[in-house]
């Protein structure tokens, strides 16, 4: 690894000056998991490393009734799956962030980091989207607060600028009656990097789903929602062959990405799967 | 490139050394402190060989900075040798569980646990098996390796 200044700011607007003065040739660290993994491998070389480890405003998790829940991007992985207001509110999101990687990386690395980071083979963005996220950049020219869908632009690549960080995700409130699942498939269980992810939130009334989001991850170079299944499962009463009809859409509808953890079409078939699986899991219904 | 003072606690010792940026963790407790007990197997964050403690929650050294870890806690597998060199009960398991053959990833099976056992006292087999997820051992099939950790959770807290 080569060598760099490591730098440690103690406000945001210092550390934000510090990237746009520094630009392409920095990097900003959060719990420093992925990005000293691609510094090992040489695939990132920076010649300064700004440590945001020292920004308070980037701590903490919290909620309102009103407001819904605000995660400090700094919360670790563990941090947000043993929160209690996270257990409490939003169960799938504490089941996801529980199973994420492993126990030594959720210990270490950080959700703003993970999301900045924008690798397609991972857990949190996809929960997210379903969620109805909101992150927060903080930058040289201001605030500014962006949906997931525009968060995540491409492989590997946020719409954030090089002098922002990522402050805190904000999540609305849970309406009554809101609940969620979150399915992983690995390939093997000993394997952390999932090659497909299913988020499905909505609200349960009385065997029907309404305001439904079913997110795909992990399978695609981002979170995929997917709109014509969400629309087609929205107030209709849930039998297993609905969700048989669902997976079908989702698996038609998303673009896999296709290397050499899993072929576009391998990835097309354990999406269906999960979908299905997820739709049971959620409403109770008989599995094969 | 500048370098760094870090003022840390190993295995309950005080250090204040001077490192450049770029030394890992894994590293720095090796090279500059001279406890080879932590090693370094795939130096990608994968194997799990170099975990130990930082401030009581287990970690992968060498995907952390020396820097990283200024004001904060230690702990190595040296550290948890008991008064008069007596072996921890974790250790004891490992042995008597037949947990390890190679041994070089047993330091990092054994921190991983340490933390786990920690955490859930009481733990069941496929609570183990999630908790050292984040390990990998090419030699023992890890059977016994959850037999061992199984063996010391009875040991240090009983049923």
């Amino acid at each position: 690894m080569r060598d760099f200044d490591f730098l440690e700011p103690t406000t945001v607007e210092e550390a934000c000056r510090m990237l746009a003065d520094l630009g392409e040739e920095c990097r900003a660290m959060a719990g420093g998991t992925a990005l000293m993994l691609a510094m090992r491998q040489r695939m990132l070389s920076p010649t300064h490393i700004v440590s945001l480890a020292r920004l308070d405003a980037l701590r903490g998790i919290d909620f309102d009734p009103d407001q819904g829940l605000r995660i400090g991007a700094l919360s670790r992985h563990c941090d947000v799956a043993h929160s209690a207001v996270v257990q409490q509110h939003y169960p799938m999101l504490a089941s996801m962030a529980g199973r994420l990687a492993n126990p030594q990386v959720r210990n270490q690395g950080t959700l703003g980091g993970n999301l900045c980071y924008a690798d397609p083979a991972t857990d949190p963005p996809g929960c997210l989207m379903a969620l109805d996220a909101r992150v927060v950049l903080d930058g040289a020219q201001g605030e500014r607060v962006l949906s997931m869908q525009e968060f995540l632009v491409d492989y590997y690549q946020t719409a954030m600028q090089s002098d922002e960080l990522l402050r805190e995700i904000r999540i609305p409130p849970p309406l009554p009656g809101s609940t969620g699942h979150y399915a992983r498939f690995l390939r093997t269980a000993a394997e952390h990097r999932p090659l497909v992810n299913v988020a499905l939130a909505l609200r349960r009334e009385a065997g029907c789903g309404h305001a439904v989001r079913l997110v795909v991850a992990a399978s695609t170079a981002i979170p995929t929602r997917a709109i014509r299944a969400e629309q087609f499962l929205e107030g209709r009463v849930v039998t297993p062959a609905v969700a048989a009809e669902a997976a079908a859409m989702v698996a038609a509808d998303i673009d896999p990405l296709s290397d050499q953890r899993g072929t576009a079409d391998y990835r097309r078939a354990m999406v269906g799967v999960t979908v299905q699986r997820s739709i049971a899991a959620l409403f109770g219904l008989a599995q094969e | 490139m500048g370098k760094h003072l870090i003022n840390i606690q190993v295995n309950g010792e005080a250090h204040s050394v001077e490192v450049p940026a770029r030394r890992m963790l894994s590293d720095f407790l090796r090279d500059d402190l001279n406890l080879t007990g932590t090693k370094r197997g795939c130096e990608t964050g994968t194997c799990g060989a170099c975990s130990v403690l930082l401030d009581g929650v287990v970690v992968k050294s060498c995907l952390s900075l020396a820097v990283q870890a200024q004001g904060s806690s230690v702990t190595t597998i040296e550290g948890l040798q008991g008064e008069g060199g007596k072996m921890h009960p974790l250790q004891e398991s490992f042995m008597q569980c037949g947990g390890l053959q190679c041994g070089y990833c047993t330091p990092g099976f054994i921190m991983t646990a340490c933390a786990l056992l920690a955490d859930n006292p009481r733990p069941t087999r496929d609570e183990v098996r999630a908790g050292l997820g984040g390990n990998l051992c090419r030699c023992t099939g890890y059977a016994q390796i959850v037999d061992s950790v199984l063996d010391a959770a009875e040991k240090m807290h009983g049923h």
